[in-house]
């Protein structure tokens, strides 16, 4: 194999970004009309649709609480998503770590006090994979949630940052980690609550130094900022072609 | 499906307000860990851990297997845990529950996707033979920090592990008994372990080794996995209370300094253990720097 730079002298990336530029990221609200709310993300090539369906009368008696709404997640990776055709089953522990986090990241943004005995169902299908995809999976939802008119405190979003070591030993973070930058570096998942900036999600699973991490979490931080941002145009947007095609 | 009982809303409010004035029901303060008491079997490779009334049992064993065709040169570690309902009632046997998967996921990442075990040191004939070494976890009473224990018990059982010694001449493989030869220790590159923070209060009251009270009334948790040498193994917030940057900073420097605590706690009994076995098994005889007094 082949060793290419992960990171040129130049201070350019394997995709020509510089550290703190994000891929491109185009999100879409209301894209089916069978769910209640529904996204899609581009998030560079890492792709997913989301579907949200609720509140709903609990289809499963497990998940009925007297006292709120519960939140279900299910996240499915299509075969032809990553780089080997590969089917990850329902019980992959990975799926099942993912599908829990994502759940108990919105039990605690979601006003799920609103609707007891009833259930949200987020579901989630990674069609392509780049990278990011915890990160882009929390901002796909976050938007379905937002067209299914759930009512939230505020956005949650999420992306990723890397620790690059240069050849000096000094360490640099850079903003989103596409596939070849998260198998080779270690990395953190942030999640972000609203503009105050309180992290909700945070995922480290490689080993990195801990003086390292501080500068991770800033350069984090902002960049769910961003993508705030974003989302935040995403909604005004549908909402104004919503209005100007007479539905309000 | 049997639940944990709740704390009753009396239990609740008397804890919350506790925590509020910075006072916990045992008495300890809200960074301090239960007594560790870690003590080891007269076999090799069980260690046993005690976190206040939480108890994990941690049990390693080998076996000579042929390696993963993708990677030839490298032993082959598994950890396997089990919640039963020896634990808690709450535990059914035989189904896994979303809190174990997450138990088993977070101590896997913590202990074997950080390569404390060095897994290279393991191949005996490569392509051909190969270690396993295998961790057995079980949980003999639920008090809170399962994780934490279990890690614990993990990494000491590990370290107090011993292998039976092998030859090779050529085609031929020898294991040599415990007899025989003196047993190797594994190579473990680095200690990692394991500490779960409770957040309270939105966020003003952190606390580290929650009991199963604690743990039911608790608005979020973080999991953090760090080596002596301060390098971070794993982190794990997923989901709960958002909390903000500076208190998770905070965090992760008072797990630096608690690790530091564990480890030396760990490697002390280790100590004592050796020691004990050195004068019950006389092996200063079978020593080849033996000074013979």
């Amino acid at each position: 194999m082949s060793r290419y730079e992960i990171l040129s002298p130049e201070g350019l990336r394997t995709d020509g970004r510089r550290w703190n530029e994000m891929r491109r990221f185009s999100p879409k609200m209301a894209t089916t009309t069978a769910a209640d709310g529904s996204s899609y993300i581009e998030h560079g090539n890492t792709k997913v649709i989301c579907s949200v369906n609720g509140p709903i009368e609990p289809r499963a008696s497990s998940a009925r609480n007297s006292e709120r709404a519960t939140i279900t997640v299910d996240v499915c990776f299509a075969a032809f998503s990553g780089t080997d055709r590969k089917k990850r089953g329902k019980g992959d522990k990975r799926v099942l770590e993912m599908q829990s986090a994502l759940s108990r990241t919105f039990a605690s943004t979601l006003l799920t006090i609103l609707h007891p005995r009833s259930e949200v169902h987020i579901s989630l299908h990674i069609l392509s994979q780049d990278g990011s995809i915890l990160a882009t999976c929390v901002n796909a939802a976050t938007l379905a949630l937002v067209d299914a008119g759930v009512p939230m405190t505020d956005y949650v979003t999420a992306c990723t940052v890397a620790s690059y070591t240069n050849p000096d030993e000094s360490d640099e973070p850079l903003l989103d980690m596409n596939s070849a930058e998260e198998m080779d570096l270690p990395g953190i998942t942030l999640a972000t609550v609203g503009r105050n900036d309180k992290i909700s999600l945070l995922q480290l699973e490689t080993k990195v130094r801990l003086e390292r991490l501080e500068g991770m979490m800033a350069v984090g931080i902002d960049g769910c900022a961003k993508i705030r941002q974003l989302l935040d145009r995403a909604v005004r947007d549908h909402g104004n072609e919503m209005a100007r095609m007479g539905a309000l | 499906m049997p639940r944990e009982l709740d704390p009753t809303i009396n239990e609740k409010s008397f804890i919350l307000d506790a925590l509020n004035q910075k006072l916990r029901i045992d008495g300890r303060d809200l960074d301090v860990f239960r007594e560790l008491e870690l003590s080891f079997g007269d076999d090799y490779g069980l260690a046993d851990v005690r976190l206040g009334k939480t108890r994990v049992l941690a049990r390693v064993s080998a076996e000579v297997v042929k390696p993963f065709t993708d990677r030839p040169f490298e032993g082959i570690f598994t950890i396997t845990t089990e919640l039963g309902p020896m634990a808690s009632p709450a535990f059914e046997p035989g189904r896994q529950t979303e809190q174990e998967v997450l138990l088993s996921r977070l101590i896997e990442k913590a202990i074997r996707r950080s390569n404390a075990l060095d897994t290279e040191s393991l191949c005996i004939v490569a392509g051909q033979k190969c270690w396993q070494i295998r961790a057995d976890v079980h949980f003999l009473s639920h008090d809170g920090a399962l994780v934490d224990a279990s890690c614990i018990a993990v990494v000491a059982a590990l370290q107090h592990f011993r292998r039976p010694d092998v030859s090779i001449e050529g085609e031929k493989v020898t294991i040599h008994t415990m007899t025989e030869r003196v047993p190797v220790p594994l190579s473990i590159l680095h200690v990692p372990i394991c500490v779960t923070f409770s957040f309270y209060l939105d966020g003003e009251v952190c606390l580290v080794d929650a009991t199963l009270q604690e743990e039911q009334l608790r608005q979020g948790d973080m999991t953090i996995t760090l080596n002596k040498f301060g390098e971070l193994c794993q982190i794990a917030k997923a989901g709960g209370l958002a909390i903000n940057a500076l208190i998770l900073l905070r965090c992760a420097k008072i797990a630096l300094v608690k690790a530091g605590e564990i480890a030396a706690i760990v490697q002390r009994r280790l100590e004592e253990d050796a020691a004990v076995r050195v004068r019950r098994d006389n092996l200063l005889e079978s020593k080849a720097d033996n000074e013979r007094a």
